[in-house]
């Protein structure tokens, strides 16, 4: 008879990290579903869950180390291939300095735990070159709150009266962010949605805010404004508890409900009937910005300004508002005390200084222009894992020119892809259903572990890979743990919480209970102790104090060569980023790529659903078929184009030079961009 | 029963993919027991499946004696070997939750999973529950109760 068992772990087909029962026979994966008592999906799971089992056993699955030869890939074991690249790492740090190895990490293994060993190992090989994929997503917003509260907040849906949804669609982003959203309505919440596009939560919401793209700042601004104007803030707590509110409310005065609506291309009403459903359910008001905002030239102060509204309505860490949650103080990783490298020119840390000290992260956009033009010194080598920056960076076509520079690319994946087929060696990598860690879910600080179900035998986890890489570039001594759940529980020695405790409750452990109103009890981590609606820090490396409001590129410069304003990236439910376009039965569901356009612009254009379409901005152009949205479903003079396919590359089209200036992030939304009609006898690709 | 709260759908379709997969280990609509229709204009979705009914019409109608009380779980089920696909039950339903399966030639719907429905469980808005018939129409009171504090409230 075969042998059931079942393993409480944590998903990562997404960022969620659902508590998942993974069902096995004889040792191999039959079912996945949702575990019952875990707050956060309780019980309940998104269709990518089960599909983890065909990734993992997919007959394309990685599971030999390859090295690139003259007659082409060739299988070498192991051991000799970490031999090989250790020796080539060691030659390329002798001849050209430490600092020209670089490790990039993909979103695919994770964060925490996961990016801490990336950048663990990039520092103990004595490089400050540390890349990843925070140079896209995340941190903008980090860094966008945390310069203001010292922290990024989370927003207490489920308590909340207001909910304020910022370009994100939790459905496709984070599945079960849309239940709590759901229960707080059914409570009697209001729901507001500001995107340009008609998504999945909007449709759902009380008021919709279908502003243009990147206008998210001057919108966040008419709102201070007009709870300025009304006196609808606490003014003792913000003489209290904030610094520069003289200054603050100086600059928001230009932000008339009039000029506003015409910023956002909105009506004046809505801005009023936002402000009033927000004054109404002060202080349970919250806040959740998503990834949609960070892509724009000014996407850090837009982000800064919507964070000021939150001592404004008084849900600064406030019940049902944005709280300051705590974090588990576990062990940490960083190395950056024990081995200092700032001396070392990290890459990008001059150019964008707040990015590196706050988050230790180097541009990417920076990097690669780095690698091609050697430009203030030479990066010759990167492991890079789990990431396809070719598919997910901007201008994709330089990527892949910087990448193939490189004297040794190493490339840790589950499946092979566009950076795989540059690369002098592949190393079959473990999905996460094949590792140990720990995670946090931040809005119920809750701490759970994600537990090794199965394993393959060459393919490595990212602890025993930097482990033995270690161990043969002689830095083996800030690698003690014998294997990931050993290194887990050290993490876990400050907390009071076991290995053991964790696998005894599949629901995860509170680790704290949430307390609010935490600044009655001493300074906030920011500079000054306060919530900073100045910021001398930023002053004092050359930016605005004031989170200002800059024009998008296209409203404020027009060009009549590129009419149309292209969104890229919105989420599809069963693609997450590049991935899982290999699943047979999601490929179906969802087969191609589409652009999604107004009916009138495809009107006034002559063209029809299905067309193909030749996208290009002022880098390149990519080719796709039409869709053409209902006329609430998208702005006019607006398109959006999926990314993450690969014959249908949208970031051909996006730009590695429109950077914002703070945190350096890459302009992929708010593209200019110009459409034709392909001839009907050109066939598009279809990956 | 499975109880469906249409102001809490945001029409993402996981309920109809893993529908599909359970039935035919696919991800098309027409092999799924549960339909969306989304209101694009009205910016509306509504799910809909059979709510099993207490006097089932389909089963009352279906010459071929083909259907079933299943009384561990309460749902109206299909027995296939004996259905001849004359389509009378599809006729019969009052609100159109039977449909043709095209490649078995005999009609298919919800036999709710056995007793733990694939597509509550895969439900990320919490618009489809399973739960007690009792239990069913207790949103009701939430609902009037929530609207009258907004009332209040907002006076």
């Amino acid at each position: 008879m075969s042998q059931r068992e079942i393993v409480t772990t944590l998903c990562r087909m997404c960022d969620d990290h659902c508590a998942i029962d993974v069902s096995l026979e004889d040792g191999i994966i039959v079912d996945i579903q949702g575990q019952e008592n875990h707050p956060w999906n309780q019980g309940r799971t998104c269709t990518k869950a089960r599909a983890a089992i065909d990734m993992v056993y997919h007959p394309d699955r990685l599971k030999k180390p390859l090295k690139r030869t003259v007659d082409g890939w060739q299988e070498i074991e192991l051991e000799t291939a970490l031999d090989e690249i250790a020796d080539k790492i060691r030659k390329i740090q002798s001849k050209y300095g430490d600092r020209s190895m670089t490790v990039w990490k993909g979103e695919a293994t994770g964060f925490n735990q996961q990016e801490e060993l990336a950048k663990r190992f990039c520092q103990a090989m004595g490089s400050p070159n540390y890349l990843s994929v925070d140079s896209l997503c995340f941190t903008t917003r980090y860094l966008g709150y945390t310069l203001q509260y010292g922290a990024w907040t989370a927003p207490d849906l489920e308590n909340s009266d207001c909910i304020l949804l910022w370009g994100t669609n939790p459905p496709t982003s984070h599945p079960f962010m849309t239940r709590m959203v759901m229960d707080a309505k059914e409570k009697g919440a209001k729901l507001i949605v500001m995107d340009p596009r008609l998504s999945m939560i909007g449709r759902t919401a009380d008021i919709r805010v279908p502003l243009k793209a990147g206008t998210d700042g001057a919108f966040a601004w008419g709102l201070i404004h007009l709870f300025i104007k009304n006196k609808w803030a606490d003014q003792k707590w913000l003489d209290q508890y904030t610094v520069g509110y003289s200054k603050f409310a100086k600059y928001a005065k230009k932000f008339t409900p009039e000029f506003t609506a015409a910023e956002c291309g909105i009506p004046v009403e809505t801005i009023l009937q936002v402000a009033e459903m927000m004054h109404l359910s002060s202080p349970k008001v919250s806040n959740y910005v998503g990834n949609g905002l960070e892509h724009y030239q000014n996407g850090l102060n837009n982000v800064r300004a919507i964070s000021c509204l939150d001592v404004l309505t008084g849900s600064f860490d406030e019940k049902g508002g944005n709280i300051l949650t705590e974090s588990l103080g576990a062990n940490d990783l960083a190395l950056y005390n024990e081995v200092p490298l700032d001396h070392l020119e990290p890459i990008g840390a001059k150019k964008f200084p707040v990015l590196y000290k706050l988050r230790h992260e180097n541009n990417t956009m920076t990097a690669l222009d780095t690698m091609i033009s050697d430009d203030p010194y030479p990066i010759k080598g990167m492991i890079l894992t789990a990431g396809n920056p070719i598919r997910t960076n901007p201008n994709a076509k330089k990527v892949k020119e910087a990448l193939e520079s490189l004297d040794l690319l190493v490339v840790r994946d589950i499946f092979m892809n566009e950076c795989c087929e540059i690369a002098d060696y592949i190393l079959p990598a473990a999905t996460f259903l094949e590792r140990t860690d720990i995670e946090t879910t931040r809005n119920y600080q809750v701490v759970s572990l994600r537990q090794k179900v199965i394993e393959f035998p060459e393919c490595q986890d990212e602890y025993q890979f930097y482990h033995d890489m270690a161990q043969r570039l002689g830095f083996g001594k800030y690698f003690p743990w014998k294997d990931e759940p050993e290194l887990t529980s050290w993490l876990l020695e400050p907390t009071g919480i076991s290995m053991e405790d964790l696998k005894n409750h599949p629901e995860g452990i509170q680790y704290k209970p949430i307390r609010y109103r935490k600044w009655e009890e001493g300074d906030l981590a920011s500079p000054t102790g306060k919530v900073e609606l100045t910021s001398d820090f930023l002053k004092s490396h050359g930016n605005d104090e004031l989170p200002v409001y800059i024009a998008p590129e296209f409203i404020a410069r027009p060009d009549p060569r590129f009419p149309f304003t292209l969104i890229t990236g919105a989420r599809k439910l069963l693609y997450f980023h590049s991935r899982n376009h290999n699943i047979p039965r999601f490929k179906e569901a969802i087969p191609i790529p589409e652009l999604e356009i107004h009916p009138e612009d495809a009107e006034s254009l002559n063209l029809k659903d299905g067309d193909n379409i030749e996208i290009t901005s002022r880098i390149g152009s990519v080719t796709m078929p039409l869709k053409i949205m209902a006329s609430n479903e998208i702005l006019k003079g607006h398109l959006q184009a999926p990314s993450g396919w690969k014959d249908n590359n949208v970031n051909l089209l996006t730009h590695d030079d429109i950077l914002d200036p703070i945190s350096g992030y890459p302009l992929l939304k708010g593209v200019m961009v110009n459409i034709s009609k392909v001839a009907d006898d050109v066939q598009y690709l279809v990956d | 029963m499975i109880t469906i709260n249409p102001n809490k759908c945001v029409g993402c379709l996981n309920c109809l993919y893993e529908c599909s997969f359970t039935q035919s280990g696919d991800f098309k609509a027409e092999n799924a027991n549960i339909r969306i229709s989304c209101f694009t204009e009205e910016s509306f979705c509504i799910p809909f499946t059979c709510v099993q009914c207490s006097k089932a019409w389909c089963m009352d109608v279906c010459p071929a004696n083909a259907m079933s009380r299943n009384q561990e779980t309460g749902a109206v089920e299909i027995d296939q070997h004996r259905c001849i696909g004359c389509k009378m039950c599809m006729m019969a339903c009052p609100t159109g939750s039977i449909h043709f399966d095209t490649q078995t030639r005999v009609s298919s719907k919800c036999d709710l999973c056995g007793g733990d429905p694939s597509c509550v469980k895969h439900c990320i808005s919490g618009a489809l529950k399973f739960e007690d018939e009792s239990k069913a129409f207790e949103y009701k009171q939430t609902n009037i109760d929530n609207q009258m504090k907004q009332l209040l409230k907002t006076r």
